[in-house]
């Protein structure tokens, strides 16, 4: 058995390196387009990220393929966690990843990403003021903001008209609206803590308390219906399951834009906002080219472009402009600076470790128990 | 004569099956919805499937998909049938002891069997990085992966075709001058055909749509179906996807009744 273990990893090099001869000869005959397509081998000129699904314009890959001459591999998740799970495991090298904000400091802690050279990016004075020098990174170190996504209210004007831009709506006394909230504890919990005029990342106790038995009361309504995913909720929305719904406000306008009925609205009391970043990871083959694209992504023209896509928030001032006319007649689109200085929107953060995230954890279960 | 079943049964039955298949009975109507978010019934089209097909992602996966599961069924059965055999032939201490290591793998959560083997992976890498050599993770680890589980359905098919056998036929081949190459090739062999057919569609099948696996060692740059489905469907699944799913449970199920034909008609026979 010892001697067969080398021979049999002899064998499997052995293979894999027949393997990449071949892939590298169906990449050349699958491509009948411009763009330059070097071997797969050659680190140099391929770009590997790792991000989620349907998140950035194709049109904008392909222009930085060509612009750059050089290919642009993407992989996708499903969930923060899945991707640390995978980055941590070895054994897939990928040069730029787009964790969200509150995974950001898991991730340099457990030494995953390495420092931006800000110098090295000219397009890093377009980021809009509200994003720059975040709490969960400092200064700006390790991430640029990719895109975010605020938490609204969305409701379907054919059925149900609200009466006021508030949380009230849910939480308060009225008990005949049908609503949905978000499957995230985070957002659940955050959406309770700003109704009653707390910060979403409250570590105090009394305070967590009272989100907690408004949130008790909350379920027990004869009107809450169930505890979602966005695309879900905008789906239920649409067909009239519910009057109303905690939403991501880029799932929501991405049906707004098919069906002119759906609307959404930043309640009064605040809200709660994550941003996707764009990190370089430790490990990358080519984290000149990394920074290349970072650069390339905070373009005003290409920004934008990716925002007409996806229709998730827009962190680059530059590119306010040149947004789809859809987006900037939407108010929930893009919160002012103005909102973000006075803490009406709020980050998600990562929660200070010890009791606090228990105690998060146990409001949590008791909600989805009942 | 046949006993006359209870409605009440028959009720019941027809319950579960509608449980098993609304769900992809509904996948598969929506992906004829002429909607992007497919929340309500807007109007018959196929467009999505022409969607579909014009993905260049797509194709690849899809190339990706059959590649690793027509390789790692061929090392599979190949081997699965070989342990079979032993496992009935016997003659060897542990054989309890072996049966139950190949039940392991099939009991075991995915997400555990994933994220060991991108341990033991990383640990190989790290082994061999010592003599300057190494590899990275992709189809060869993928491919493997998938033969770690799939010689435990083979196996265990073909050892449970070979149980109604006795040693004696071995024997028989032997007092006629058969070697015991000669007696596995020309009499066990051709026994244990349609279990070894109907595990290998069996490890062809759980090949393709495996996702958890697929995902931990897949490395970088390297997708399958699964994992581009599973992916897309958290940012809301869009009609392609129900299309490209519909494709994938058809492919599968004609899969799955090929190996339930295969296996069928011997024992059947031999029952009465």
């Amino acid at each position: 058995m010892k001697r067969l273990l080398p021979s049999a990893f002899g064998l499997l090099l052995l293979l894999s390196a027949c393997h990449r001869i071949e892939s590298k000869d169906t990449a050349a005959e699958g491509n009948g387009t411009t763009t330059p397509r070097p071997s797969s081998t050659d680190n140099g000129s391929t770009l590997r990220m790792f991000m989620w699904s349907d998140y950035i314009d194709p049109e904008m890959v392909k222009l930085f393929e060509q612009r750059e001459g050089v290919r642009v591999v993407i992989d996708t998740f499903e969930s923060n966690e899945s991707m640390l799970a995978k980055l941590q495991g070895g054994g897939a090298s990928y040069d730029l990843a787009t964790p969200s904000n509150y995974v950001l400091q898991t991730m340099v802690r457990a030494k995953l990403l390495q420092p931006l050279e800000k110098t090295s990016l000219k397009n890093f004075g377009n980021i809009s003021p509200g994003f720059l020098n975040p709490n969960f990174d400092p200064g700006n170190t390790y991430s640029v903001p990719y895109q975010f996504a605020a938490t609204g209210l969305a409701y379907n004007d054919s059925r149900y008209k609200p009466a006021e831009e508030s949380w009230k709506l849910i939480f308060g006394p009225e008990d005949r609206v049908k609503f949905a909230l978000l499957d995230d504890p985070r957002e659940v919990i955050g959406a309770a803590l700003k109704y009653l005029g707390y910060s979403v990342n409250s570590g105090k106790v009394e305070e967590l308390r009272a989100a907690r038995d408004l949130l008790r009361q909350t379920v027990k309504k004869r009107g809450f219906e169930s505890f979602s995913g966005g695309p879900e909720i905008r789906n239920k929305l649409l067909a009239g399951s519910i009057d109303l719904g905690q939403i991501y406000v880029g799932d929501l306008l991405q049906g707004a834009a098919e069906n002119e009925h759906l609307h959404v609205f930043l309640p009064n009391e605040g809200t709660t906002i994550s941003t996707d970043t764009l990190v370089v990871l430790r490990g990358s083959p080519n984290p000149a080219l990394a920074r290349k694209f970072i650069d390339f992504v905070l373009e005003p023209k290409v920004s934008a472009a990716i925002s007409n896509y996806t229709y998730y928030g827009n962190p680059n001032a530059r590119a306010q402009p040149l947004l789809d006319p859809f987006l900037k007649s939407q108010k929930a689109f893009n919160p002012t600076p103005e909102e973000f200085s006075s803490g009406r929107v709020e980050f998600i953060n990562e929660l200070p470790r010890g009791n606090t995230p228990r105690l998060y954890d146990r409001i949590w279960t008791e909600l989805k128990s009942r | 004569m046949m006993r006359r079943t209870h409605p009440a049964l028959s009720a019941w039955a027809a319950l579960t099956y509608a449980f098993l298949y609304l769900p992809i009975l509904v996948l598969i109507i929506f992906s004829f919805n002429d909607s992007k978010f497919g929340a309500t019934w807007q109007g018959f089209t196929t467009r999505w499937y022409g969607v579909l097909f014009a993905r260049a992602d797509v194709r690849e996966a899809v190339l990706h998909t059959l590649e690793v599961a027509l390789l790692s069924t061929a090392i599979s059965t190949v081997v699965g049938t070989l342990v079979g055999f032993g496992l009935w032939r016997g003659g060897f201490r542990g054989r309890t002891g072996l049966t139950f290591l190949l039940v392991t793998p099939i009991v075991i959560p995915d997400v555990v069997m994933g994220v060991m083997l991108l341990m033991f992976y990383a640990i190989v890498r790290g082994w061999l990085e010592k003599t300057g050599w190494t590899f990275e993770n992709g189809f060869w680890t993928v491919v493997l992966a998938h033969v770690t589980f799939q010689i435990s359905y083979v196996a265990l098919t073909v050892r449970s075709r070979l149980a109604g056998y006795g040693r004696e036929l071995e024997e028989a081949a032997a007092d006629l001058g058969a070697t015991p190459v000669q007696s596995f090739l020309r009499v066990i062999l051709p026994l244990a055909m349609p279990g070894v057919l109907g595990g290998a569609l069996l490890a062809f099948t759980l090949s393709l749509d495996d996702f958890v696996v697929t995902y931990f060692t897949s490395g970088s740059g390297f997708k399958t179906l699964p994992v581009l489905i599973y992916t897309a469907v958290k940012k809301g699944v869009t009609p392609d996807i129900n299309a490209l799913s519909t494709l994938l449970v058809l492919f599968t199920v004609l899969l799955i009744v090929i190996s339930a034909l295969l296996m069928r008609p011997r024992n059947a026979g031999e029952q009465k």
